[in-house]
């Protein structure tokens, strides 16, 4: 079990974080940006970087780190939130998200000094690279892990497989996959995309599968990723988690229309104005 | 070099390019615990059950599975690890350029890609095995460096350069059992400055890769006949040695460029496209493969059609001097 407190923070944490992803999108303008596969994640990745990941904002290159690469990478805004909120960006960057000249584009790119491990974006090389780098820590037999982010549209991607076989075959147990399973990729529902079963796919790619139907619940998401990091079976774990695409803005949730998009300011106050109350 | 004897080079000569690195590899991954090789399903093809054998911590096969071959490579460099990805030219750029585009060029990785069997060595195979434009698409990449050596100790040469350059690279290797030997003692092999083999003032061959015997020869025919000659191994397509380009600029009259390439793209794109910013310039002849696809046959058979021998070289040059 998770402690209240944690959970508390965590949902602090989320809330400030929401809060960081919608700004940084208003200020976007029309260049546009991808608000439902960043809110779809965003309790996942406060668990990972206010509870259940090694890490220090500090000294980003940490070598005992563990590691967190987005491998969807279209979902950065989540990720850069977690990132000021955790002091490795100064919240005054948050403007500078995608703007002329800006350190923080529309996909992460590389900057070790303020805690972005590799670049991502161009889809299943992120996942591709991390399991390289989880068997480098093994080469140097290193104990710290990897937690990988993967859309569920992503999985789309031959190189995922590629990868996944090559990660089980090298018993690649310090790397753990988070399939963000929102259900809704660029150009509609993956259901309605590339149907096929998640979960017996990554099972007989030979990863241990645990399927987590709360994917927005941080308790139950920090219980399962403890586990996971804990697990030295072996194997490399994948987390189905089922999430909300737009989770926390009501005309975003589930919603086609807000994979990525342009927020006019009716909507920007409608958005402030609900996360607010929450 | 201080323990490759002429009697090593003479089997180096008789073996080929593979054997040259897969040798070379595992002299690395004797000398340096970073070394790391990996490849997809070609070990005993690219010489390197041995390195499999020895060093099984340090090699990794992926099985058929390009893509991630470069991306795994890309993630052992991320971690501080030196890697080397080896697999067939005809599959490695092309179906895995977006790989080494974003994953190494992009993030400026020390990791190293060596194609083998480039050109069209596979000949009988046909011409899906043909590697005629991995040059073309590695010079888009910023960053990489491309390396084409062009005998059997330029080769092994190479491979210790790439090792030591802090960045990601591409070594093209061209070559076959039979690989002629141009540098028989030890030469200083440094990335960035080609070496000129002869002087003269009349024709400059510029060449890359295995092709360089054949100009070499080329140029003494040349010679024979009062042709002043001169002769360049650009082992580095990129990025290119522009001093000696400035001084074949000033001093010659015609240059030839000679690749086992497409027409498009490679060593002579390169040398034209540094040329079109200087007026009163020699002009410039591709010697390449074209821009075709090839009638299947050897070796031999397909590199004579292009003209890439001696005769054809030479005589390109006398037409057009």
């Amino acid at each position: 079990m998770v402690d209240k407190d944690t959970v508390k923070l965590i949902k602090e944490r989320c809330a400030f974080m929401r809060r960081d992803i919608i700004e940084m999108g208003f200020i976007a303008g029309g260049r546009g940006a991808h608000f439902g596969p960043a809110l779809s994640c965003t309790e996942i990745v406060a668990s990972l970087f206010f509870k259940v990941m090694k890490h220090n904002p500090k000294n980003p290159k940490w070598a005992e780190r563990d590691r967190f690469i987005q491998s969807k990478g279209h979902g950065c805004l989540a990720y850069y939130s977690a990132l000021i909120e955790s002091g490795y960006i100064d919240k005054d960057q948050r403007k500078t998200f995608k703007q002329d000249g800006s350190h923080l584009p529309g996909h992460p790119s590389r900057d070790m000094e303020h805690g972005i491990e590799i670049s991502s974006g161009s889809l299943g090389n992120g996942f591709a690279i991390a399991c390289g780098m989880a068997k480098a820590a093994q080469i140097k037999k290193e104990d710290h892990t990897y937690f990988c982010l993967v859309g569920d549209g992503e999985c789309n991607e031959g190189l995922i497989w590629e990868a996944a076989m090559n990660a089980s075959k090298n018993k690649l147990d310090n790397m753990v996959a988070i399939i963000d399973r929102n259900g809704v990729q660029l150009a509609g529902k993956t259901c309605d995309i590339m149907d096929f079963d998640l979960v017996s796919a990554w099972k007989a790619f030979g990863w241990e599968v645990t399927v987590l139907k709360e994917g927005n619940d941080p308790a139950v998401i920090v219980e399962t990723l403890e586990l996971a990091k804990q697990k030295r079976n072996g194997k490399p774990q994948a987390i189905i988690a089922e999430t909300i695409k737009g989770k926390g803005i009501s005309f975003m949730e589930g919603s086609l229309n807000w994979h990525a998009g342009v927020m006019n300011e009716e909507q920007y106050n409608q958005a402030v104005s609900e996360l607010e109350k929450a | 070099m201080n323990n490759i004897t002429s009697e090593k080079l003479q089997e180096w000569s008789k073996a080929g390019h593979r054997t040259i690195m897969g040798e070379t590899l595992y002299m690395l991954a004797q000398e340096r615990d970073n070394v790391v090789v990996s490849t997809a399903d070609l070990t005993p093809t690219a010489r390197l059950t041995k390195i499999r054998d020895d060093f099984p911590e340090r090699f990794f096969d992926v099985g058929i599975a390009e893509q991630n071959l470069i991306d795994f490579t890309a993630g052992l460099s991320v971690e501080g690890l030196l890697p080397f990805a080896v697999d067939m030219a005809a599959i490695v750029p092309m179906r895995c350029a977006e790989q080494m585009r974003v994953s190494m060029a992009y993030m400026n990785l020390n990791a190293k890609v060596i194609s083998i069997e480039a050109g069209v060595r596979f000949g009988p195979l046909g011409n899906t095995h043909y590697a005629m434009d991995d040059i073309a698409v590695v010079r888009t990449m910023p960053n990489f460096t491309i390396l084409c050596p062009a005998d059997p100790l330029s080769v092994h040469k190479a491979i210790i350069a790439a090792a030591d350059h802090e960045g990601p690279v591409y070594i093209r290797l061209t070559g076959g059992p039979g690989f002629p030997v141009i540098y028989k003692e030890d030469f200083d092999f440094q990335i960035g400055k080609a070496i000129e083999l002869k002087e003269g003032k009349d024709v400059a061959f510029i060449s890359t890769g295995c092709q360089l015997a054949e100009t070499v020869a080329a140029a003494e025919a040349l010679e024979a006949k009062g042709i002043s000659s001169r002769v360049i191994d650009m082992h580095t397509v990129k990025p290119l040695d522009k001093d000696i380009l400035d001084s074949v600029f000033a001093e010659n009259k015609l240059i030839i460029t000679v690749e086992e390439h497409s027409s498009v793209g490679g060593l002579g794109s390169a040398v034209a496209e540094y040329k079109a910013g200087f007026s009163n310039t020699p002009r410039q002849i591709i010697a390449s493969l074209g821009d075709k696809f090839q009638e299947v046959g050897d070796h031999k058979y397909i590199t004579t059609n292009a003209g890439l021998k001696a005769p054809a070289l030479a005589a390109l040059a006398e037409a057009n001097l």
